[in-house]
């Protein structure tokens, strides 16, 4: 009777909406920060120079990405259990693939090997991990 | 864990959205329920009971999950 319903465009409840709504509200700051400061950091920061100054402007791109990381944070304690689960195991799979990723790049390191994206490989795995992951968590039968 | 919350949302002509109104969580939440692939905390299940004015034994099947 109501599957045809469930089946709608309208892929989610009021709270949904809500609860997405507010994340995207707190979310897209912090974004739209980084992007701008690393724009101006590009533009200004003169990251190639010898100034020690360059360290400083380096850096600064890490400061608005703090309001993502109080986004998602303030977005967990949003949603529900189900959905906290999901992320959770997301999050969790991501952090070992990304912990995998530092210790191997740090034994290529040693041994001599030029990793100077290593920062940015880790990155990577971890982000490719908590999203396969979460994945994973959402096909997985609990 | 077996269930029958998509029968008792349907004889009230709810859709899963609005179940998931009323139960304070997803739609994605009230799928999972429904489709066996999440067991809800203690709080949820009574929050289901009590909704649906049903004891929890008659909406969940626990043999299923004592056999599991």
């Amino acid at each position: 009777m109501t599957r045809k319903l469930d089946t709608s465009k309208v892929d989610s409840s009021r709270g949904d909406r809500a609860r997405a709504k507010a994340y995207f509200r707190e979310f897209v700051p912090g974004m739209v920060g980084y992007v701008v400061v690393l724009v101006v950091v590009l533009i200004f920061g003169d990251l190639d120079g010898t100034s020690p100054w360059r360290f400083v402007w380096a850096i600064l791109p890490v400061l608005p990405l703090l309001l993502v990381l109080r986004a998602v944070s303030r977005h967990l304690r949003r949603i529900d259990e189900f959905q906290q689960h999901q992320l959770l195991q997301g999050l969790g799979i991501g952090f070992a693939v990304a912990m995998i990723a530092a210790v191997t790049v740090g034994f290529l390191g040693i041994a001599g090997l030029d990793m100077r994206l290593a920062g940015w490989i880790i990155f990577a795995a971890g982000m490719v991990g908590w999203v396969v992951g979460a994945a994973g968590a959402a096909a997985i039968k609990r | 864990m077996k269930n029958n919350l998509r029968s008792l949302r349907e004889a009230r002509g709810w859709t899963q959205g609005a179940l998931a109104d009323e139960l304070d969580v997803s739609r994605q939440t009230v799928n999972a329920l429904e489709t066996g692939r999440y067991d809800p905390s203690l709080p949820l299940a009574f929050r289901i009971s009590r909704l649906f004015g049903q004891p929890l034994e008659s909406i969940f099947d626990p043999e299923e999950a004592l056999r599991a």
